[in-house]
């Protein structure tokens, strides 16, 4: 009566539960809501749903990037260093030489360039190189980070360029209540960023080829992929994503503050393994992603609802990710028990 | 400290010297680099090469360097450990947090010892403890050691500051302060303690048979199974060892503190693996020195205390860690890609260099991350 077994008789069940065990996870969610709103009816509120969406939003575009990293049997921990470069130099940039101040395109644009730049540090050292991805993304952080904070400035900024300013009090939904809650417009940035990447990785060579170079890059190469480019542009496009966050991060809190971020790559991290990423490569989905990322924005959301102190949120994530990462890997060894009693003849 | 030579078996004699000379040759090579430190900064600033600024040194370079032991360790079985700061932390705030209960701050003489001693054994337990729960997560579950110690160093910290409620703690006695500041014959205390634990590691890794299955499961953990070594037993001893170097560096870091707190050191992490790379442990596992990691560690120290008396802010150093890890790794996989060229044109009295690097056979290739062989079934 394993699980496989189950799901070979019924196909929708399998269907439903996800190829990276995406209705597991829905399934979680779904308890975790309930439970929190049985103990605490508050929950249920459009209040609550804005202010998860609000604090999923940057980090579902710095997951994105980690998702592909992952996919590709890398580990990435320098894009909030990254983000923060991009999103910090755009507003010290705009304010210093007025250029693109009065719109807010220009600013993200920027912030994409910068970000293609600084990843073609990481492409170069890993896919040029061949060095470990931890060790090399290690590095670039402290490099990014320390080259923003010698060079680029480390004050806080209150001050905006005009079009990132008017963009930061755009807000899409608002919800009145004791006090307002606000969506900003920059969710739908977001959004489509999840679509676009949905889009790459599902329909394109590239994609593909990301996924080939995950499972095994010696077979892949010998599939004719092109690993080194295709490596290239893991950590170049992981970089765009990663400035655009950071500019939407910084225009969301409408303070430019460089000591923040970094520190923070647990979280999403943490958000992409749980949304089913394997970290040995190849297997992994936007759809999981997303979901790993509300989780954790909806275990801190409800922790403060419920009372918790803040300083359990730390100690939650940790353990949250351990318990993820520890059932994928029991059910990662008892699906291959199962499989090897299929082929040993075994009824299943 | 060679630890090339019984490693492979090799029988030849010369084969057996060229394997130490090159264990060696990195060794010399990082006393030299050293040495160049030493004289760009004494030129560069007088203050540099004073017995003072040597001590100041002492007392920095303890705690990093047993936290790169400790990172050592689990890279030479092809893993690593980022828990090690939230485990010296938790250690130090087991310990601090007894000396508070206790209320020893007041107490004298031989019952101060004996309490300090006590105390400091409970912490590194504690400690220790963190360590075993790395082992299992790592053994039992299977989960790669980036993920599990990733977790742990989320959990551990995410208890101590619920623990502490991000406050420090303080209140140790002087006999327990004294290991943090104290000097012994002129030389730092905690210089001693790294000492200590270092020759102590290296007799481990070198000349016990478990520091043997250690090299020898980094080095390829499938033929290490075949040749009947129980690899899981030998990662929990090695997390667990871990664990304890980093709960000495968090005893010695509340010492020299004077307070215990659930965030200090957060930038030790980076810094101790770029000491571990530049010491030249392979970060796939199964070759590194003690020596070279002492070494480096204090080489970073060096150019830690000389950029800061040369002027230059923190976040330059941060660069320059960067930069430091990342050249050197890249450097050592180039020159060994060309030796390893070399050596095949020797073999087959083939040219290979114009070969395009496509067509190399795969052990030439681009070394795919072998972190998938770790856990393959």
């Amino acid at each position: 009566m394993t699980t496989a077994s189950d799901a070979g008789q019924r196909p929708w069940l399998s269907r439903l539960r996800g190829s990276n065990n995406e209705g597991i996870l829905a399934l979680t969610i779904l308890v975790l809501c309930v439970g929190v709103g049985v103990v605490e009816p508050s929950f249920w509120s459009v209040r609550t749903m804005l202010n998860v969406a609000s604090n999923s939003m940057t980090n579902v575009i710095f997951a994105m990037g980690v998702l592909i990293v992952i996919i590709s049997g890398g580990i990435d921990v320098s894009f909030m260093a990254i983000g923060i470069f991009c999103g910090y130099s755009v507003i010290v940039l705009t304010n210093e030489t007025g250029f693109g101040a009065s719109s807010a395109p220009v600013g993200f644009v920027l912030a994409a360039v910068i970000g293609v730049a600084l990843g073609v540090l990481n492409a170069a050292a890993i896919a040029g190189l061949h060095l470990p991805t931890l060790i090399v993304t290690l590095g670039t952080q402290g490099i990014i980070r320390g080259a923003m904070l010698a060079y680029v400035g480390s004050k806080v900024i209150p001050d905006y360029p005009e079009g990132l300013d008017k963009l930061s009090t755009n807000y899409l939904v608002t919800a009145t209540g004791t006090s307002s809650t606000r969506l900003s417009v920059l969710i739908v940035p977001a959004v489509l960023i999840c679509v676009l990447v949905s889009l790459l990785l599902r329909y394109t060579m590239v994609g593909r080829g990301i996924y080939a170079v995950g499972g095994d890059a010696e077979s892949a190469r010998r599939a004719g992929f092109p690993v080194v480019g295709i490596q290239f542009f893991i950590y170049l496009f992981a970089g765009l994503l990663a400035g655009v966050a950071g500019l939407i991060h910084v225009t969301r809190v409408r303070l430019a503050n460089p000591y923040e971020l970094v520190g923070g790559e647990l979280d999403v991290i943490a958000a992409v393994v749980l949304g089913g990423a394997s970290i040995f490569g190849g297997k992994g989905s936007v759809s999981g992603t997303v979901l790993g990322v509300v989780l954790i924005s909806l275990i801190r959301n409800s922790l403060i609802l419920l009372g918790v102190p803040g300083s359990w949120q730390r100690a939650a994530v940790g353990l949250l990710l351990i318990v993820g990462v520890g059932a994928q890997a029991l059910s990662a060894r008892s699906r291959r028990t199962s499989a090897d009693l299929v082929a040993e003849g075994a009824p299943a | 400290m060679s630890d090339g030579a019984g490693r492979t078996g090799v029988s030849d004699p010369t084969a057996r010297l060229v394997q130490r000379m090159l264990v060696e040759r990195g060794v010399v090579r990082l006393a030299s680099i050293a040495l160049v430190v030493l004289v760009i900064f004494s030129l560069a600033s007088g203050n540099f090469f004073s017995i003072i600024n040597f001590q100041s040194m002492g007392f920095q370079v303890a705690e990093i360097g047993l936290l790169s032991l400790a990172i050592a360790l689990t890279m030479l079985t092809g893993g690593i450990d980022l828990s090690i700061v939230s485990i010296a932390n938790i250690a130090a705030i087991v310990t601090a947090q007894l000396f508070m209960s206790a209320g020893s701050g007041t107490a004298s003489g031989s019952s101060s010892v004996v309490m300090t001693v006590g105390f400091i054994a409970v912490g590194v337990a504690a400690g220790t403890a963190c360590g075993a729960l790395n082992g299992l997560l790592i053994t039992r579950l299977r989960i790669t050691p980036i993920l599990a110690t990733l977790g742990t160093l989320q959990l551990l910290n995410g208890v101590a500051i619920v623990w502490t409620g991000g406050r420090a703690i303080y209140g140790m006695p002087e006999s327990f302060l004294n290991i943090g500041t104290g000097f012994v014959a002129g030389v730092p205390a905690p210089v001693v303690v790294l000492l200590l634990a270092a020759v102590g590691t290296a007799v481990f890794v070198n000349r016990t048979g478990m520091g043997l299955r250690i090299k020898l499961v980094g080095a390829n953990p499938t033929a290490a199974r075949y040749s009947g070594l129980n690899n899981d037993r030998v990662l929990m001893r090695t997390y667990l060892m871990s664990a304890f170097l980093s709960s000495l560096a968090g005893i010695l870091i509340a010492a020299r503190s004077a307070s215990a707190n659930a965030d200090y050191g957060a930038s030790y992490v980076l810094l101790a693996i770029v000491i571990v790379v530049l010491g030249g442990v392979n970060p796939m596992g199964g070759s590194g020195t003690v020596t070279g990691v002492v070494l480096s560690a204090f080489v970073l120290q060096m150019v830690a205390s000389g950029f800061n008396m040369v002027g230059f802010n923190s976040f330059l150093y941060q660069i320059a860690q960067g930069v430091i890890l990342i050249g050197v790794l890249g450097l050592s996989t180039i020159t060994q890609r060309y030796d390893l060229r070399s050596a095949l044109r020797m073999r087959s009295g083939r040219d290979v260099d114009g070969a395009p690097s496509e067509q190399l056979p795969a052990a030439l290739g681009p070394p795919v991350p072998p972190r998938e062989r770790e856990h393959e079934q």
